[in-house]
This record gives C-alpha cells, sequence and structure tokens, in this order.
C-alpha cells in the first residue's frame, strides 16, 4: 500500500505545505505562525516514522524509488565513431537506504526540537518560519535524493536559507559569521559541482540510452564494473578517451569529494568557518546547523566518496584516520580552554566529528556503523546541547562560563538535563555517544591499533572539557543575580525531555539504528573484499 | 531447585533500578516516601542476594547464566548477560547488606537535607549499578556498568555541589578513573580482536587462558593484562592513580562508606579477580600487580599518619588496604585477595558510617578538634574501636584473618613484599590507634553538646560491628572454606601460618601501643618527629606533593597547549582562510571594475576570451 504512495517526496516536500499556510498568515501573529510551523515539521516526522516502520531494510530500498525525467536535451556528437545523437537528463530520482535513513529521521526530529526551540526568536517570525521550512526541505532532500544534480540542488537549497536565517536573526557578530558561512559553504560547493561535472560526464553515460545523467545507479554501475567503463570509455573512442574512468580521474574526484564534504564536516584546517555560526545564530538554528547540517558532510562523505570510490578510499583509510584522530584531539584540546560555552560545543562537534571519520577509515561493518551511529547520536547530542544553550542565554543573558555558577540551585531541571547531555557526550555507556564511539574506535582497532589508542586519549580530555564547561555552569556556589531564574516552560521541557529520551534509547537499544542499517554496507564490504582478496 | 534463585538474579540489580525511576519520578516531593522507596529497594535485593547465596553455598556448582544479543553486526556480534558464580554470589551479598544499611543509616544522618529524595536516587542508581557490574557476564556489560558506577561516584561526591570543593572533587574523582578507564576500554578492544571468535565472556576468557592454549600471544596477553589493571587502579585507588579517592571525601559520608569504601572501589579488585586467568597466564603482569599493590599499602598508611581529617585518614587506609588485595592477587592468591576484600567491606564501611555518626555530632571532621567523645557516644565508640581492631589486624576480628592469609602468601612467595606488608600494618595499627585515641578518649573540646546519633545510625553500625568480629571465620588457617568455595580447591596456603598470625599480631599490638604511648600516656611527645625532621612531616602532609606534580607535568603543560592552538586557531588558521576567501573578493571587485561601461575594454576582453578559446581548440589536438 505503501509503495504505491510516492512517500520520499511526500516526506521531503510536506514542510511545503506549512510554507504556504505562513505565506496567508499576517506577519504579526506570532501564535499561529509558530503553530502552523511546528506542525509542518510534525507531518514529515510521522511521514518519516511511518517510512521506518515499513521498511525492512532490504538491500538497495527499492520500493522506495521514485523516478522521472526532468529536462531531456538532445545534442549532436561532438567526435566518436557511432552515429546518432546523444542526451542529457536532469533526472528527479529519490530512493531509501540504510544509510539515508537513520539520519532521515534525524532531521525530521531535529527540525521538530528546533521548530520547538524558535520560541526565543523575537522579531520577523513569518520570513523565519518560511526560510527555515525551506531549510528543512533542502536537509530532507538531500538525504533521499539518489541524482547527483538533484542531490546538489537540494544541497544549495540548504545554503541560502542558512545564510538569512543567521544573519538576521543571529547576534552580535551575525552578519560576518553569516557571510563567512556562504563562502566557505560557496567554495565547497564549487569544488563538489566540479567534482559532480566530472562525474557526469565521465561515468554517468549510460552505455544503453546512449544518455548523460546524474543517476547515482548508473554513476556508481560504471564506477564500480570494469566492464561497463570499458563500454563507456569505447563509446567514447573520441580523442580524450583514456582520460575518462582513469585511475587518476578516480582519485582527482575522490580528492576533490573528500575536501568538498570535509569543510561541511568540519575537517580541520577547514573548521573555522563553523565556529562563528556556532557563536552567531541563533541557538534553534544551531541545533540544525550542528545537528544535521554537518551531518551532510559525512553522509556526502560516505555516499559519494566512499561508496563511488571505494578503493581510493580505501588506499586512504590511513589518511582518513590520521585525519580522524586529529579532528579529536585538536578539537578536544582548544574545548578545554574556551571560555565562551557555545565555543566549547563547537569545538566539541570538531571533536565529534572526528569519531565519525575513525568509524568510516575502520572499512569494517562494525567501525562504519559506528559512524552512522555516532553521526545520529552526535545529531541529537548536540541538538539538546544547544537548547539547552538557547533557553540559558534566554535567562541569564549570557553563556560566558566565568560568568555562570551554580545554576543547579535555581534550574535544576534544566541542570539535570545539561548534565545528562554532557555525560551523553562523553560517551557515557547507556546514552547514544557510547555506542557510535565505541563501535568506530572496536572497527578501526582491527587495523590500526596505534591510532586507535591515541584516540582514546580523546576520550578523557572529552570526560575533561564537558565537566569543566557543564560543572561550571551548574555547579558551585549560585551567583545571586541568577536566584530568580524560573526553570525550564513546559515548551522547553518537551523537547529536553524527548531528546533525552532518544538518548538513551539508543544508548541502551541500539538495534533500532542497527537493524534498518544491517545491509547497507554489505556491498561496499563486499566490493572491497574482492577487491582485496582477488 | 538448584538453580531457581540464581535464575532471577537479574532482579537483584533491577529493585533498585526500579527505586531509581520512582524516585526520578517522583521529584523532589515527598522525602519519608524517598527514603522508604529506597530502602525497600535495596532491602528486597538483599533478601534475594541472601537467597542466591545460600543457594550457592549448598552442594554442587550452581553456575547459572543468562543473556541476550545487544548489538547485532551481522557478523559480529555484542551479547549482554549476566552470570552467577560463587565469587559474584558472595559480591552480591556485600554490595546488597552495604547499600541496605546505608539506606537506613541514611535516613538518618541526610534528614535535615532538602534534597534527601535526589540523594537516595543517586545511592539507588549506585547501587543498581554496582549489581550490574557484579552479575555481567562480559567484558562490555561489565565496562557498561563500570563507567555508570564512575557516574554515580561522581554524582554523589559532587551530592552537596554548592560547595567548590565538592566541585572539584567530583570533576577530579571522574577524571582520574576515566584514565584508567581508557585503558580498561583499550583493553577490551585488544580481547575482541585477539579472542577466538571475538569472544568477550568470562567463560571463554577463563578457557582461553586458563589452559595457556597459545589462543593468544604472551606478548598481547602481558599488554592485556596489565591495561586491565590500568583500569583497576583507576576504580581502586591505587598508585599512581589514589589521588581522586581521598578527595572524594567531600560527599556525604555515608556515600564515602558505600562507595569510598565497602564496593566500588572494590571494583577493580574484582576486575582482576574475574579475568584472574589473563593475569595468571602473565607472570610480568602478576609481579606489576604485586609490586603496585605493595607499594600502594605502604604508601598510603605512611600518607594516613599525618592527616588531621577523619575521612582522609579512612581514605587512606582504603587505599592501603586495596593495595593489600592487589598484593595478594598479584601474589597468585584470589582467595586472600577476595577474603580481604570480604572483612575489609564491613569493618570500613563501619568505620566511615561511624565516622558519619562523630561528624553528625560534633560538626567538624578534624580529628584535633575532638575528643573525649567515648563516654557521651558509647555504641559510636565501642563499634568503632571494633571496626579499628579489625583494620589493625588484631584477632580475633575479621581483618586480622584476611590480612593474615595475605601476608602468609607473601611470606611463601615473596619475602620482600612480607617485610612490605608487615610494615604496612605496624603503620596501620599506629595511625587509627591515633585516630581513635585523639576522638574518643582526652579532654572533650569544642562545645561539648555532642550525643548519641539516633537509632536509625547505630543500628547498622552495631550490624556491622557484629560483622567486623565474625566475618573472618569463614576462612582461617585451620578452616579453608572460603578457598575452597571460591576455587574449588583445598587451600594449601597458610603454610607457616603460625610465624605469621605472631608476627602480625605483634606489629599490631606494637602500633597500638605506640600509638598509646604517644596519644594518651604522653610519654613519647607528638612532635617528636615532626621537630626532628619538619620535611619528613611536611612530605606526608602534603600526600608527597603527588598532586602537585599532576599539576605541574600534566594539567599546566595541557591547558598551556590548548591556549597555544587556541591562538594559531583564531589566528594564523582563521586568518590564511580568510586571506583566500578575501583574494576571491578581491578578484571579484577586480571584475566588477572591468564592467565600466566603455566598450573598449569589452571588446578587448571579447577578443582575449577568443584567443584562449582558439588556443584551446587547437590545443586540444595536441593534448592527446
Amino acid at each position: 500500500m505503501m509503495s504505491d504512495l510516492p512517500i520520499l517526496s511526500l516526506i521531503t516536500f510536506s514542510p511545503l505545505l506549512g510554507i504556504i499556510v505562513l505565506a496567508l498568515l499576517p506577519k504579526g501573529s506570532s501564535r499561529a505562525l509558530r503553530a502552523t510551523a511546528i506542525v509542518a515539521t510534525i507531518i514529515p516526522l510521522l511521514l518519516s516514522f511511518w517510512l521506518y516502520a515499513d521498511y525492512d531494510g532490504a538491500v538497495d530500498g527499492k520500493p522506495y524509488e521514485e523516478q522521472f525525467t526532468w529536462v531531456d536535451t538532445q545534442f549532436d556528437r561532438l567526435t566518436g565513431t557511432s552515429e546518432g545523437t546523444l542526451s542529457f537528463k536532469l533526472q528527479y530520482e529519490m530512493g531509501v537506504d540504510g544509510l539515508s535513513l537513520p539520519l532521515l529521521l534525524l532531521t525530521t526530529i531535529v527540525a521538530l526540537m528546533a521548530a520547538l526551540a524558535s520560541i526565543h526568536i523575537k522579531k520577523r517570525w513569518k520570513s523565519f518560519y518560511i526560510w527555515f521550512l525551506l531549510l528543512e526541505i533542502g536537509m530532507l532532500g538531500v538525504f533521499l535524493a539518489r541524482d547527483i544534480i538533484l542531490f546538489f540542488v537540494f544541497f544549495e537549497m540548504t545554503l541560502i536559507p542558512m545564510f538569512f536565517l543567521i544573519g538576521i536573526w543571529g547576534y552580535m557578530g551575525r552578519e560576518k559569521a553569516a557571510n563567512k558561512f556562504l563562502i566557505y559553504n560557496g567554495i565547497g560547493s564549487a569544488i563538489m559541482l566540479i567534482a559532480f561535472v566530472l562525474l557526469i560526464s565521465t561515468a554517468g553515460f549510460n552505455i544503453d540510452t546512449q544518455t548523460f545523467s546524474g543517476s547515482y545507479e548508473t554513476i556508481k554501475a560504471n564506477l564500480l564494473d570494469m566492464q561497463a567503463a570499458v563500454n563507456v570509455a569505447e563509446a567514447w573512442t573520441g580523442n580524450y578517451s583514456n582520460l575518462f574512468m582513469s585511475e587518476t580521474m578516480h582519485w582527482t574526484i575522490f580528492i576533490l569529494l573528500l575536501v568538498a564534504f570535509g569543510i561541511k564536516l568540519p575537517l580541520f584546517p577547514f573548521h573555522t568557518w563553523m565556529l562563528r555560526v556556532h557563536t552567531e545564530a541563533p541557538p534553534a538554528i544551531v541545533m540544525i546547523h550542528s545537528g544535521i547540517l554537518l551531518k551532510m558532510g559525512a553522509y556526502g562523505l560516505l555516499r559519494f566518496g566512499v561508496f563511488l570510490f571505494p578503493e581510493q578510499a580505501h588506499e586512504w583509510a590511513v589518511v582518513l584516520a590520521v585525519l580522524g584522530v586529529i579532528n579529536i584531539l585538536y578539537g578536544a584540546v582548544l574545548a578545554l580552554v574556551q571560555k565562551e560555552f557555545k565555543l566549547v560545543l563547537a569545538y566539541s562537534s570538531i571533536s565529534h566529528m572526528g569519531i565519525v571519520l575513525l568509524g568510516i577509515a575502520s572499512f569494517n561493518e562494525i567501525g562504519l556503523q559506528g559512524a552512522m551511529i555516532q553521526l545520529v547520536s552526535h545529531g541529537l547530542i548536540s541538538a539538546l546541547l544547544f537548547l539547552i544553550v538557547g533557553s540559558l542565554y534566554e535567562r541569564t543573558g549570557t553563556t560566558e562560563l566565568g560568568e555562570l555558577g551554580g545554576l543547579a540551585k535555581s534550574l535544576p531541571f534544566m541542570s539535570g538535563v545539561l548534565l545528562t547531555a554532557g555525560m551523553a557526550s562523553l560517551g557515557l555507556p547507556g546514552l547514544s555517544g557510547f555506542i557510535g564511539e565505541f563501535l568506530s574506535l572496536l572497527g578501526l582497532f582491527e587495523s590500526m591499533r596505534i591510532l586507535t589508542a591515541i584516540a582514546v586519549l580523546g576520550v578523557i580530555l572529552t570526560a575533561v572539557y564537558v565537566l569543566r564547561s557543564v560543572l561550571g555552569i551548574t555547579f558551585g556556589p549560585m551567583q545571586e543575580k541568577y536566584g530568580t531564574l524560573r526553570d525550564a516552560r513546559l515548551i522547553e521541557a518537551v523537547p529536553m525531555i524527548t531528546l533525552v529520551a532518544f538518548i538513551v534509547l539508543i544508548g541502551i537499544y541500539p538495534a533500532v539504528l542497527t537493524e534498518p542499517m544491517k545491509h547497507g554496507f554489505d556491498t561496499l564490504l563486499q566490493q572491497l573484499s574482492g577487491k582485496v582478496g582477488g | 531447585m538448584d538453580t531457581m534463585f540464581s535464575e532471577m538474579a537479574w532482579l537483584i540489580p533491577l529493585f533498585p533500578l526500579a527505586a531509581f525511576l520512582l524516585l526520578l519520578a517522583s521529584g523532589r516531593s515527598g522525602r519519608r516516601v524517598g527514603v522508604a522507596i529506597g530502602s525497600v529497594g535495596s532491602l528486597a535485593s538483599l533478601v534475594l542476594s541472601i537467597l542466591v547465596l545460600i543457594e550457592h553455598m549448598g552442594d554442587g556448582a550452581t553456575y547459572y547464566q543468562d543473556g541476550f544479543k545487544w548489538i547485532d553486526l551481522g557478523s559480529f556480534q555484542l551479547n549482554f548477560g549476566y552470570e552467577v558464580t560463587n565469587l559474584s554470589a558472595l559480591m552480591l551479598v556485600v554490595v546488597t547488606a552495604v547499600s541496605f544499611l546505608v539506606n537506613v543509616y541514611s535516613a538518618g544522618y541526610m534528614r535535615d537535607d532538602e534534597r534527601i529524595s535526589v540523594f537516595y536516587s543517586y545511592i539507588a542508581l549506585f547501587t543498581f549499578s554496582m549489581l550490574g557490574l557484579v552479575l555481567a557476564d562480559n567484558m562490555l556489560s561489565l565496562y557498561f556498568f563500570w563507567e555508570l558506577v564512575g557516574v554515580c561516584s561522581f554524582l554523589l561526591v559532587g551530592f552537596w555541589y554548592t560547595k567548590p570543593a565538592a566541585r572539584a572533587a567530583a570533576k577530579k574523582a571522574f577524571i582520574v578513573t576515566r584514565i584508567g578507564d581508557a585503558g580498561l576500554l583499550i583493553a577490551i578492544l585488544l580481547l575482541f580482536w585477539y579472542m577466538p571468535d571475538h569472544a568477550l565472556d568470562f567463560v571463554r576468557i577463563e578457557n582461553v587462558f586458563e589452559g595457556q592454549t597459545g589462543a593468544v600471544a604472551a606478548g598481547v596477553t602481558t599488554l592485556i593484562a596489565i591495561l586491565i589493571f590500568v583500569g583497576a587502579i583507576g576504580k581502586s585507588g591505587q598508585f599512581p592513580l589514589h589521588v581522586w579517592l581521598p578527595d572524594a571525601m567531600e560527599g556525604p559520608t555515608p556515600i564515602s562508606a558505600l562507595i569510598h569504601a565497602a564496593t566500588m572501589v572494590a571494583a577493580g579488585v574484582y576486575l582482576v579477580a574475574r579475568t584472574f586467568d589473563i593475569f595468571q597466564a602473565s607472570p610480568v603482569a602478576m609481579e606489576t600487580v604485586a609490586y603496585i599493590g605493595a607499594f600502594t599499602a605502604i604508601f598510603a598508611a605512611t600518607i594516613g599518619i599525618a592527616q588531621n581529617d577523619i575521612k582522609r585518614i579512612l581514605a587512606y587506609s582504603t587505599v592501603s588496604q586495596l593495595g593489600y588485595m592487589m598484593m595478594a592477587l598479584g601474589l597468585g592468591s584470589l582467595t586472600g585477595g577476595v577474603f580481604h576484600l570480604f572483612t575489609h567491606a564491613f569493618f570500613k564501611a563501619l568505620l566511615f558510617l561511624g565516622a558519619g555518626s562523630i561528624i553528625h555530632a560534633v560538626h567538624t571532621q578534624n580529628i584535633n578538634e575532638m575528643g573525649g567523645l567515648g563516654s557521651k557516644m558509647r555504641i559510636t565508640a565501642w563499634t568503632f574501636g571494633i571496626g579499628a581492631l579489625a583494620l589493625s589486624g588484631i584477632p580475633p576480628f575479621a581483618g586480622f584473618w584476611s590480612k593474615d592469609a595475605i601476608l602468609a602468601t607473601a611470606l611463601h612467595e615473596n619475602p620482600t613484599l612480607f617485610v612490605v606488608g608487615v610494615v604496612a600494618a605496624f603503620f596501620t595499627a599506629f595511625y587509627m590507634s591515633r585516630l581513635f585515641f585523639l576522638v574518643f578518649t582526652g579532654k572533650p573540646k569544642g562545645d561539648g553538646k555532642a550525643h548519641e546519633s539516633p537509632l536509625s545510625m547505630t543500628i547498622p553500625l552495631i550490624i556491622l560491628a557484629v560483622f567486623a568480629i565474625g566475618a573472618g571465620f569463614i576462612e582461617t588457617p585451620w578452616n579453608g572454606t572460603l578457598s575452597e568455595w571460591l576455587t574449588g580447591t583445598a587451600a594449601a596456603a597458610h603454610s607457616g601460618g603460625g610465624l605469621v598470625m605472631v608476627i602480625s599480631t605483634a606489629v599490631g599490638a606494637l602500633g597500638i601501643y605506640l600509638g598509646w604511648l604517644v596519644f594518651v600516656k604522653g610519654t613519647i611527645a607528638r612532635d617528636a618527629i615532626s621537630s626532628r625532621a619538619p620535611w619528613l612531616a611536611r612530605l606526608l602532609e602534603r600526600k608527597y606533593y603527588i598532586d602537585e606534580i599532576y599539576e605541574a607535568i600534566l594539567v599546566k603543560p595541557l591547558r598551556g597547549l590548548g591556549q597555544l592552538l587556541n591562538a594559531i586557531d583564531q589566528y594564523l588558521i582563521d586568518g590564511i582562510v580568510s586571506f583566500i576567501g578575501g583574494t576571491a573578493v578581491f578578484l571579484g571587485r577586480g571584475g566588477t571594475r572591468l564592467q565600466n561601461g566603455q566598450v573598449q575594454t569589452y571588446g578587448l576582453i571579447t577578443i582575449l576570451g577568443l584567443v584562449i578559446l582558439i588556443i584551446a581548440v587547437v590545443g586540444r589536438r595536441f593534448w592527446s
């Protein structure tokens, strides 16, 4: 019954409904606008959970593919021997598999939580929520698109709303932060675009239909199947055929993708832009940014870098692992000395995203699943942390560690949640952070013992900086000016409890994530073992 | 019938968990209800634990194991399970008994604290975690609870969170033990990849290492054992990771009794006992354990002499006694280590609860500000005295028998360590007599309003005192019940038992006598040493400057590195990338300047573009 519906498109574009209603509502009615936005984020949440319940972990997720051709341009062959015309297709192609489903759920959950957290937004609600929902469409589309041009479109669709959301509703330095965000991500997108154009013009050629397209399946098949690659090359017996599908070309595209998604991830030393976003964007938007947008970098790296170029990625496993370890330690050491809580969290994100790289670099099932769980887990945890940051700032007017202290006395509930989030962040068993971290380390340990051991040092440092900042805020003597603060309101408490519940759920019953991902990496690992073994 | 209660053993940790969840849900309302929920939860666990233990004392092995798949990753899987062995059955009773008594005791001790139900919820969570740790059937489940136990300890040390000292102590406890945990974590990673079939459960670990099958290479075995021991060092406060335990005394005193004396700190010893076969497969690891344990025993005992805070003295004595246990394990005596763990749990819980009773009465922890309390607090004084005698190793109290078992093994295996153990026993007896005499004898100090604590506090003291007297008789040189039950073989250990008993009793008595001479009789001046060798007194008082050394070689360099990198991050890295971004903007500006509306410029650019195109087209012919 479900496969009759274009469920993936429904999920992706359901926030559009909210945008339409928002457009009709008057500017000043903040309550109605807020309610509309919240409802508009609930719809994709419900749909995605329906999808989750229905998803049976099929290897390719075939039942959920949706596809139609958008534009089909024909052009004459410039060179080559065979006759006839070629065509270039812009396709709309959506699909879901073990790699995208967990991140899709993460997106719908965090988006709703962020919509709830947007009660602290004080101006221009209408345009805020419209940009917000557009951002959600972009994010959902990124995880579901199965055509690289479509992927690129959705990817760009997240940039523009983010730019305005930071630039208009942020703190003091918001405009500079927005600019920086746009420049960095623009560069990243440009590099990604180069890689994608190279991909389409080489592996994007379907030999049977004589068409170029950005179809992920076509590209993947061409890249992974040597014979298909030869066929593509032969179809182009023109002058530059040997350039296509050559080893050099593989490496070029792989490295371009690594840099493009590395900026998003963010990889050291491309991380400075996200510090500004963390400190200047409104907390509800940072929830999205840290919770989901950074995950798009890792997702892109996995989906395009690793899945399309497994050999190159595997050969560079050590490089990835070293980059991961650098991220972990660099982020942790810097988080240690920050005086602003939001910067502690920003560097902590850098550190935690390093763990994802470790999981990827393991190239075994344990580590790859660990990387995925780490993505979801960090998404939930950092969303929770910034949710608290937003509520804290509302009350205290500051997030400088030096000016906070003893808040457990006046804000026991929020402090308790903050402590729980901190514990999840430092990888306490029973909470989701541990599963992702442990599996990533366990996976990597198979091939890189010393690097894993060094990464474990990060585990200690994480405890130090988390406790330093969290205890600095909640424990200690209370300052008098904070004596009259009111603890979380219901509308703040609900998303906090929800996020904690998901964090605990994954922590004690990780099967909720590992089950749908079960076969997500089968093909990748088979290819690798085939290549390495044979 | 044989495994009826063992099959229900999984319920034991669930009672306190249920209590915790109930307390969490009820918030801060209902103080009496909080006490009742916590106490009932731990009582239920205690009853079931006793039934399990009785079952295990019956005929025939009643080993029971059960579990489920936790993380299923296709070709790999990680399990979660529990098993009941004789060792874990014994530990269950120790943990639940002390936990229950502490629950009862806290009803009095924490009566005036407005967050008493939070306190009870933490104790319940701790009890759950500790019981989970005891029952765990594999390394991963154990690690799971190991960390939870650490968090509970952290929460309880920092219970009075508004005190900066409590905050610092909680942070320190967590971080220092985490250093040990990192070692344990790597050990688990090693085990996973080196064990046949990636097995992590204790049964298969035992099979692989006991038979010395060679399935795991000798070097790796040593590495695994040492790393497990690093974890144990952290939890059990062994040198050099002992620094957190004395500071942890910032927590409420019942917690010091429960966590930092009787149960959690014993988890390190329990871990080594649980993975004993790995250690036995590596002589190097065994020696490391023995020497670290022995060194810690004497090292902490000497510090204990120079402290003035009643809880800190007891904390250092805990560190020292855990050292004995480690030494016993390192010398190959599983029974010795576990036996001392068992007796120590009772008499140290007794001493801490007694100390709590004293602090409750006089509102100070400095023993120099106490005195003459013996007549005012008779029950506390008597029971504390029994605990002190047990700790000092005076027969027939419990500590005598277990310490004797360890020293007898040491004499047999390694005479050097025997001497160390004897000297440490002397120091122990001395600082305990100093503590006892300063607190209970002499002239009353302070406002003199001290009075005996309420029944809810004294009854647990009396019960624990009974155990501190009697618990040692389960294993004597003439009756190896415990060792036979634990290891399955009759003990032949206590050879030369007579000599050791004489020596250890004499040394203990001598230590007490010396304490009496100095602190009661006054024959020897109290400042006899500190006036002659002030540096020595200061060295001991400052705890050998270990904290200062860590500050200098670890904390400060790390902070400096952080600040250095922070500067680099802000100015250099951000600068370089901004420069690149700036260049792009500059080029863009240059581009806009070209659009100046003059046709000549456009024409020039067009021609330029055309030339480039032609070059490109022509060049393509040469390319391939």
